[in-house]
């Protein structure tokens, strides 16, 4: 799931050399910002199907948390 | 009682000697001597007020308590409906003391134009000192709790200094709980090091107020007052001073406030990081008053962006909209300020709409790195901010878009220079904070206010010293934020 999201990352982010880890945080990656973080969110739920909450989405300090919150949906 | 008076200096003292000597072996008695010291200092300022303060930080505290509980017993529904009612309560104090009255008077003026002859009676209502800041912190600190980024304080004390912390109280940072609470938890020791820095920090917020901003003020306040008897030339001169006059009075705060905080081992957030190099207004607005920014991002921008995300790039632009808005009308009770806050908004919709055409025309022409194009950017971002600040100063929106035509007719000529002679140390210090920028900016490790080299720091400091005693106008001028 971490290289799908990954893809989604790079696409949404136009920057190819964007890695994720688990602890990768927005202050990490230049263009992961209040902004492009609600189009992040929005790409994510179209791939996976899923809709998130308003709580989820302002709660998460990293990608780890991200993609816990995908694999609880 | 502004940061840099004898006054405060003799209560500042007073608090710092008990802090770090009776007081330094308990984080918690540290903690009640700040509350203390906080509660007197806004009760010197405004002891009306006092009451109120003290009420609200009683009525957030258990607030923040029960929606806490309400989040560990999984009640979703009730904790948002009492982190709603909290923030009602907060956006309702700030209406009444800051809007009230100004929505009674416009309402009182459509009742007139409509023929009504009767009409509500006009309201004198005492606005709080600091209002706008400590209740965004109460409102922060309960959507924070509500979020469960963190878990609600059982401790009054830490809350309460929290919110009426001396330094930041009348002008901010607005600081997230997230960062002040943590550290009330050790205790803060005595440190040579920081407590230099600390007072390095505060002199250059001095220098900045004193040398820079209230000798600029004559000048910009004769000219944007009275810009009716000036031509073009002296106008845009008058907003050009007024830029950094603005940024001189509240960075200045700033510094004080922060290098107050770091004396006593608390880092609060920072409030500028160098606006006028930036490149557009989506980056200034990251930039100025970053503190404000961030919780209207935060809290506002957020919440609504993520509610629009189905929208597309309409809900968006819908989103960015509103949350400039919000930031122009938190400067007070008048449309121009709603003006103010609009301009900037349709400004930042233009930037996006306009910024991968952007990148690919700076990709095409290799221009990313092109000083000339860099600069440009930042010439431009720096006029747009001008053209706004003529709003943000005017009485009212009549009288700002008469500047236009009135600059149109009267033409260029010579600017007016009265009293020219004393405001040429204040040009020559704007340069100074300005190279101070630009070294920072470009980081060639020059900080000659922090420098690792001992003589350069006390030559610096000895300097600054010079020039606000020599230049410096110490007449306790208040900050130009106090009245927001």
């Amino acid at each position: 799931m971490l290289s799908e999201v990954q893809d989604i990352f790079r696409d949404v982010l136009d920057n190819e050399d964007i890695i994720l880890a688990y602890e990768t945080y927005s202050d990490d990656i230049d263009e992961w910002d209040s902004l492009t973080h609600i189009q992040l969110v929005v790409a994510i739920e179209k791939h996976f199907h899923i809709k998130f909450t308003s709580k989820e989405i302002t709660s998460w300090a990293n990608v780890g948390e991200m993609l816990d919150c995908i694999l609880n949906k | 009682m502004v940061l840099y008076s004898i006054r405060f200096w003799f209560f500042f003292c007073a608090l710092l000697i008990p802090y770090f000597t009776v007081f330094n072996k308990c984080a918690k008695a540290q903690n009640v001597w700040l509350l203390l010291g906080s509660l007197f200092f806004y009760t010197l300022v405004d002891w009306r007020m006092t009451v109120l303060l003290v009420a609200a930080i009683g009525i957030f505290f258990f607030l923040g308590l029960k929606i806490d509980a309400l989040c560990q017993e999984q009640n979703e529904k009730d904790a948002s409906r009492l982190t709603t009612l909290a923030v009602v309560l907060g956006v309702s104090l700030l209406v009444y003391f800051k809007y009230l009255g100004f929505f009674v008077g416009q309402f009182n003026k459509i009742l007139m134009a409509i023929g009504f002859g009767s009409s509500l009676p006009t309201l004198r209502i005492i606005m709080p000192l600091g209002i706008s800041f400590f209740t965004f912190k109460l409102m922060g600190y309960v959507i924070e709790v509500h979020r469960e980024t963190i878990r609600a304080t059982r401790d009054i004390v830490k809350f309460g200094l929290f919110i009426s912390f001396f330094p930041t109280i009348m002008s901010g940072p607005i600081d997230n709980p997230r960062n002040f609470l943590p550290q009330l938890d050790g205790v803060r020791t005595f440190s040579w090091e920081r407590i230099g820095e600390g007072f390095r920090r505060i002199l250059w917020g001095i220098f900045l107020k004193t040398c820079i901003a209230d000798l600029v003020s004559g000048y910009t306040d004769t000219v944007l007052s009275l810009y009716i008897y000036h031509n073009a030339t002296t106008i845009i001169l008058g907003a050009v001073l007024y830029a950094f006059q603005l940024y001189a009075d509240f960075a200045g705060y700033s510094h004080m406030a922060i290098g107050i905080s770091q004396v006593m081992g608390i880092k609060v957030a920072e409030n500028f990081n160098r606006p006028y190099f930036a490149q557009n207004l989506a980056e200034f607005w990251r930039r100025w008053h970053m503190s404000l920014t961030n919780w209207v991002t935060q809290y506002v921008f957020m919440p609504l962006n993520i509610a629009f995300r189905d929208k597309g790039t309409a809900g968006l632009y819908l989103a960015t909209l509103i949350n400039l808005v919000v930031i122009g009308a938190w400067h007070g009770a008048n449309w121009t300020f709603v003006l103010f806050g609009l301009y900037h908004g349709l400004l930042l919709v233009a930037t996006m709409t306009l910024d991968k055409k952007r990148k690919h025309f700076e990709k095409q022409h290799n221009l990313k790195k092109n000083p000339i194009w860099k600069y440009s950017r930042t010439s431009l971002t720096f006029i747009l901010w001008c053209v706004s600040l003529l709003c943000f100063l005017s009485p009212n929106i009549h009288s700002f878009l008469h500047i236009f035509p009135h600059c149109f007719n009267k033409g260029f000529d010579v600017p007016w220079t009265e009293e020219s002679f004393q405001k040429v140390p204040a040009l020559l210090f704007i340069l100074v904070m300005m190279f101070k920028d630009y070294k920072d900016e470009i980081k060639l490790d020059l900080h000659f206010l922090h420098s690792s080299h001992y003589w350069l720091r006390l030559v610096t400091t000895t300097l600054l010293i010079i020039c606000i005693l020599g230049f410096g106008s110490l007449d306790g001028a208040s900050f130009i934020y106090y009245k927001f």
